[in-house]
């Protein structure tokens, strides 16, 4: 090897060719101060703190200039300590100082190195625009304000790593650390090694005290013993020594409960020994469904509402999907899980109420653990294809029965289909299938919720959310060749793609299924139109601002007839063991009371999130509320309007099952009567049952012909 | 290639969708963080559904002079009511149409000469679907001096690649070189670098793989010659490339030109396939077995691309992040092998050289000058235009003989010699400097790319300095500290120069702010970010006093003339 000879400040110095000026001082005990360079990784030169004079034209970057024979470096003259100081300052002027590692460990790189040169207030303004913070991660917290842009972070995922998440995004003053495609970094495909934290000189990437959060009532699991498990081998050490206490080993005895349903959670669990049940204790007491003569509208209903089969009640039950890998059936809700088997995964990722309850049926050692510990087994590539293996051996033909469309399906097929389909997952707002481009997947959704839009010129329309065991892309591959609808995933989202050719072959060995599929094809496709074409006529302002478009069955009364009687709430207190569902109370819409009672809206919100599909619509587009309601609350938060409660119901006192406590109530329009007992009982047909956009036709009929129609999302940002 | 995936899915969905992007990461194995990286760096990449109209107009140097902030004002006033989706209006960065400013582009097609009331023509047709034809641009045949195969009368006319036909027969590569080295041919790009130099670097290279790039990315305001050279002399452009390719050993190279010069990538795509036909391009050069390889590589935008290192990246499938020198591109170029890398007007000289001669040559310029030069003279002037001229000719015949000087009444107070980097130059005293890359330097200015931006006796020496420096400001890269936040801290405060915003200190400031820049950066954009302002520091010293100072701007430009013309307290 060649050596070079060479001077630093005033110094001489022999070194190996190829060394960097920046080594060669530091080889010979000159430290020349640095931001963006890190001894462990490849030298790029970008903040230009370490700028020296090597006698070029210009000042060089030591980190990246090669040493050569005779160079006369200066590390510390006066024109490089003020170009250094000036650098420094331009950086410090857009810095939050003290930034989060400064406040809480005072050792910002930056902070530390400007107060060295006794930068106190930066002459430059600061930046105007902000950059913002970043809060989605578990693990780390980014304060992209703090960010000076030194690659390091880039360099630790993408070189020393090789996790490939980090990149620079956007150009210029606006340019800034991106992960994947420029998502939040708890949506990318980041496995929070931790890495680019422990790469960050300031305090733009920290460690979140989220970890040390501990698990109460279990025995710490060591970082050496959980590597032995085969679920956590692939999974970094450094992580797993960060999130020591997001997994603990917990033992029940038989018998022992170990969540209950409707409970809110955080933690999933991973059996280690033993085998558990699962049940909904609110079904335990009545196995029966609600009585639903199969009608012409089964197969539509069935679009908002998979979960139910149609036909004849008595053939088949249905399922009910829960957070597992598993579904529990109608007629016989209780389902086993086993070593290996995780649960809660829905309720963990999502912060979903538990939809089911678990005991232990033997004596069972547990797992369990927090949300950055699964997110980290879910995003490990290796984990991924276990728990994809496993859900294609034992829960795939349970999912695609719950579809009902599929119940006729021979085991063959299925076996031959689980080979061929994939898990894929999606996260918040991102697209599953867009509209009008090919179509060339069939989807079922396995955990979260979706969001299906109808994009019109003068606005989107939100058809339909759908939960585990929705479906949809049948209509563009049946019908169209293209998605009729946008589907955007509103959480954390997993679906089961079925490719076009597969689809194909199964509508061709399957008559009864491509005929039902396409019965709901077409069904959809109709009811898309008529639902566009009333929303696409209204456009009175106020009718839009209080959301009534939204609604498919409004309760108004006419207050020039009211007599402030109360017989109508009577009515339906009777009605319903004494609970009211209506309030005769609300807002105004001419001369006409809208009292909070279920409109049935179009969009049903409050079916968001339900973690047992309990709130659905049956067989219209009515929403009712079934008997395994878990009483978890979240649909009446989530209604716009309050036309929710919630109410205690009676313990039965059934041995060995958890029950609600209460449930969530909402108008059923009466389903057994001939007509709602408010509407009956009023005694000046003051009280009426109507669709807003006929029975308001004539009041907001002026408008109809003019202006623009609003999006409906104007209602929406109204109400939330 | 990357960049042309990320084309086609923009062509079929009008803008970059997630889920396409995943797709093409999971085809062709590469990381969503590039794919992203490149897709918000370059401006031709959308990521957002486009509007049905989507309007950009150029507000940098010419048609900032020519009244683009208007149009820009008028356009949105007019069109805000239509809503994000119907119209969009954007300011962007120089489209090289500085001769017939403003110019705009809607849905990606440029439009020269626009009046408010033409772009709103075109825009309600997009709205109402209709498709009008684009006003076309008529080029005027020209005869060039340049051009060695031109007709001439009664003279008998060599073909067109005679020079390189000679070559490949004499296989006198060294020849070349020293021919090159005797006529004194520089890099025309702006740094005049000789052309012998850089090609004997890269031909005594180790390593048989070697590349050829042609920079074609003119970008920088006021520079038109590139465009007007692949117009007229396409010919010349490739001959000269094949010649560099053949003296250098590399058997492949890139053409690489901006993607808003779609008519000049047809004329040379056109001349590409005329050589293949002919057997000048491809595996066998002329029956002989030579090879040369060549490409049209077109940006996807940024004039950070025409900055040599980043202009590799960028054809490399990369952010166009210029590379950290020393190693030079002509050791370490693309894909990290030695790459011969010149301009346009470079290139279109090599063939005049070999087939004049070295005498004819020198001939061309004035006053010791040698060759011919093409500049661009845009601005306050009659006759905005691309001329060609003899190298040394005074400053005074190219604005007010070629160009045809400043409109009745007015007169010339000063020109910018090269676009936005040079900064402006008071004509008086520079009326007689020869334009030429020596005389230029001695003077204390620049050639630079030719590109002489006029301003008359009513402008404001600040406003377009701060014109010159926000383009900086939108063209940086973002790689390096100093520009990136240094180009932005300059235009904070010289916006709040002419807003009456300024205190003394400020001026110590921007010269310590200057220096750091032009000492600190990694390449020549960072370097030159300042030069408009320090420039204007040492001729229009009072000017820029005058807004400091004492809050007034004499030629009644900026923001703070209106407030003091209202009464305001500033």
């Amino acid at each position: 090897m060649k050596t070079l000879e060479l001077t630093i400040d005033d110094k001489p110095v022999t070194v190996e060719e190829g060394t960097s000026v920046f080594d060669a001082a530091r080889l010979h005990g000159i430290a020349i101060p640095v931001l963006c360079h890190a001894q462990n990784e490849r030298p790029i030169g970008v903040c230009r703190v370490c700028t020296v004079d090597c006698g070029d034209k210009v000042l060089q970057a030591s980190c990246v200039r090669p040493a050569e024979n005779g160079m006369k470096v200066f590390t510390a003259s006066d024109k490089v300590k003020k170009h250094r100081r000036m650098i420094l300052e331009l950086l410090l002027s857009d810095h939050p100082s003290p930034c989060a590692r400064q406040r809480v460990s005072g050792d910002c790189e930056l902070e530390t190195q400007a107060a060295a040169e006794g930068i106190v207030a930066p002459r430059f303004s600061k930046r105007v625009s902000p950059r913002g913070q970043d809060d989605s991660s578990l693990v780390i917290s980014v304060d992209h304000e703090a960010c000076i842009l030194c690659d390091r972070c880039i360099r630790g995922c993408d070189e020393i790593r090789q996790n490939n998440v980090l990149g620079r995004g956007g150009k210029g003053y606006n340019a800034g650390i991106a992960f994947d495609l420029n998502r939040p970094m708890g949506n990318s495909s980041c496995v929070s090694c931790g890495e680019c934290m422990v790469s960050c000189p300031t305090g733009a990437l920290t460690n979140k005290s989220v970890v040390r959060t501990v698990l109460p009532g279990g025995d710490p699991v060591g970082v050496e013993e959980l590597k032995t498990l085969p679920f956590f081998q692939k999974v970094s050490g450094t992580f797993l020594d960060l999130n020591k206490n997001a997994v603990i080993r917990r033992h029940f005895k038989a018998g022992e409960v170990i969540c209950r349903e409707g409970d809110y959670g955080s933690t999933a669990f991973y059996i280690l020994e033993g085998e558990v049940e699962v049940f909904l204790s609110s079904m335990s007491s009545k196995k029966e469904t609600a009585k639903e003569a199969p009608s012409l509208f089964e197969m539509f209903a069935h679009v908002f509402s998979p979960k139910k089969k149609p036909g004849s009640p008595a053939q088949n039950g249905g399922n009910i999907p829960i957070d597992s890998v598993v579904d529990l059936s109608l007629d016989n809700p209780v389902a086993r899980l086993g070593q290996g088997d995780i649960f809660g995964e829905m309720t963990c990722m999502n912060l979903y109420p538990r939809s089911a309850t678990v005991r232990a049926k033997t004596d069972c050692v547990m797992l369990e653990m927090l949300r950055n510990v699964l997110d980290v087994i879910q995003r490990n590539k290796t984990l991924r294809a276990e728990i994809e293996k496993n859900y294609r051996k034992r829960a795939l033909e349970d999912h695609l029965r719950t579809v009902s469309v599929f119940s006729s399906l021979s085991p063959e097929f299925i076996e031959n289909l689980s080979r061929r389909v994939e898990l894929v997952r999606y996260s918040r707002g991102e697209v599953l299938c867009r509209q009008g481009e090919t179509a060339r997947y069939f989807f079922l959704v396995r955990i979260g919720f979706v969001k299906m839009v109808e994009e019109h010129a003068g606005g989107d329309l939100v058809l339909a959310y759908q939960g585990k065991g929705g479906h949809f892309g049948e209509i563009g591959l049946i019908l169209r060749g293209t998605y009729a609808f946008t589907v955007t995933a509103l959480d954390n989202v997993e679906v089961v793609r079925i490719d076009a050719e597969a689809f194909q072959e199964m509508l061709a060995g399957f008559p009864d299924i491509a005929f039902n599929l396409k019965k709901v094809a077409t069904e959809r496709e109709l009811h898309n139109q008529r639902h566009s074409a009333a929303v696409s006529a209204m456009s009175l302002e106020k009718f839009l601002g209080q959301g009534l478009m939204e609604a498919n069955s409004l309760l108004v009364i006419d207050l020039e007839k009211c007599t402030r009687c109360d017989q109508c709430v009577r009515a339906c207190s009777d009605a319903h063991e004494g609970v009211t569902r209506l309030v005769r109370e609300g807002l105004r819409f001419d001369k006409y009371l809208v009292p909070t009672s279920c409109r049935h809206c179009r969009d049903p919100l409050c079916m968001i999130g339900c973690p047992v599909g309990a709130i659905r619509r049956r067989n219209s587009l009515e929403t009712v509320i079934e008997d395994w309601c878990v009483g978890c609350g979240l649909c009446a938060r989530n209604c716009p309007f309050g036309n929710i409660t919630m109410h205690a119901v009676p313990e039965t006192g059934a041995p060995k099952a958890a029950l609600a406590k209460r449930k969530a109530t909402s108008c059923d329009l009466c389903q057994n009567l001939p007509e709602p007992s408010c509407v009956y009982a009023c005694p000046h047909d003051a009280a009426k049952r109507v669709d807003p956009n006929d029975f308001f036709r004539d009041l907001i009929s002026p408008s109809i012909d003019s202006g623009p129609f609003a999006a409906p999302d104007v209602p929406h940002g109204g109400r939330r | 290639m990357l960049f042309d995936d990320m084309r086609e899915i923009q062509h079929r969905f009008g803008y970059l969708p997630p889920d396409q992007m995943l797709e093409l990461s999971k085809k062709q194995e590469i990381p969503l963080y590039k794919i992203n990286g490149v897709a918000e760096f370059y401006p031709e990449f959308r990521l957002t559904p486009p509007a049905q109209a989507v309007v950009e107009v150029c507000t940098d140097m010419a048609c900032h002079l020519r009244g683009a902030d208007t149009l820009c004002s008028d356009l949105e006033q007019k069109f805000a009511k239509m809503g994000k989706r119907a119209v969009e209006i954007h300011r962007r960065s120089c489209l090289g149409q500085c001769d017939s400013a403003p110019a705009l582009t809607l849905n990606e097609v440029v439009f020269r000469n626009v009046s408010t009331e033409l772009a709103e023509t075109h825009i309600q047709a997009k709205l109402a679907n209709i498709d009008l034809p684009v006003p076309a641009f008529e080029h005027q045949p020209v005869t060039l001096l340049a051009d060695p195969y031109r007709v001439r009368n009664g003279e008998s006319v060599p073909e067109r690649y005679s020079a390189l036909r000679a070559l490949v027969a004499s296989r006198d590569f060294d020849g070349v070189i020293t021919t090159l080295k005797d006529a004194g041919l520089g890099g025309m790009g702006g740094a005049g670098f000789p052309t012998s130099i850089k090609w004997d670097v890269v031909k005594k290279a180790r390593g048989d793989e070697k590349y050829l790039v042609c920079n074609a990315d003119e970008s920088e305001p006021g520079t038109i010659k590139d465009r007007f050279i692949m117009t007229h002399l396409p010919h010349l452009v490739i001959e000269g490339m094949i010649v560099g390719a053949l003296v250098c050993g590399a058997k492949k190279g890139f053409l690489y030109i901006r993607h808003e010069y779609k008519e000049q990538e047809a004329i040379l795509r056109a001349e590409i396939d005329q050589c293949r036909r002919d057997g000048l391009l491809g595996e066998s050069i002329l029956g002989t077995d030579l090879s040369f390889h060549l490409d049209i590589f077109v940006s996807p935008g940024g004039y950070i691309c025409g900055e040599g290192s980043a202009q590799l990246e960028a054809i490399e499938g990369k952010r166009a992040e210029p590379r950290n020198k020393p190693p030079n591109s002509a050791t370490v170029g693309l894909w990290g092998k030695p790459t011969a890398l010149n301009n346009v007007e470079t290139f279109a000289n090599v063939p005049q050289i070999l087939a004049n001669g070295v005498a004819w040559f020198k001939a061309q310029g004035r006053d010791g000058a040698a060759g011919l030069k093409f500049i661009g003279v845009s601005g306050d002037v009659q006759r905005p235009g691309a001329f060609e001229i003899p190298m040394g000719i005074p400053v005074s015949e190219a604005i007010l003989g070629l160009a045809g000087g400043p409109a009745p009444g007015r007169t010339v107070k000063a020109f910018s010699p090269s676009g936005a980097a040079s900064g402006f130059i008071p004509f008086d005293k520079f009326r007689d400097t020869h334009l030429d890359f020596k005389s230029m330097r001695a003077a204390g200015t620049m050639l630079g790319s030719g590109a002489i931006v006029v301003v008359d006796d009513s402008r404001c020496i600040l406003d377009m300095t701060l014109n010159a420096i926000i383009f900086f400001r939108n063209e940086s890269c973002g790689k390096c500290v100093p520009c990136r936040v240094g180009s932005q801290k300059l235009v904070d405060i010289l916006v709040g120069w002419t807003r009456g915003k300024g205190a003394p200190s400020d001026l110590q400031l921007v010269a310590d702010l200057a220096e750091t820049m032009e000492q600190t950066s990694i390449c020549g954009l960072g370097q030159f970010v300042p030069y408009p302002i320090t420039t204007a520091f040492k001729h229009f010293r009072e000017e820029i006093d005058a807004h400091v100072l004492h809050k007034n701007c004499p030629a009644g430009v900026c923001p703070i003339a209106s407030a003091r013309a209202q009464g305001q307290a500033v």
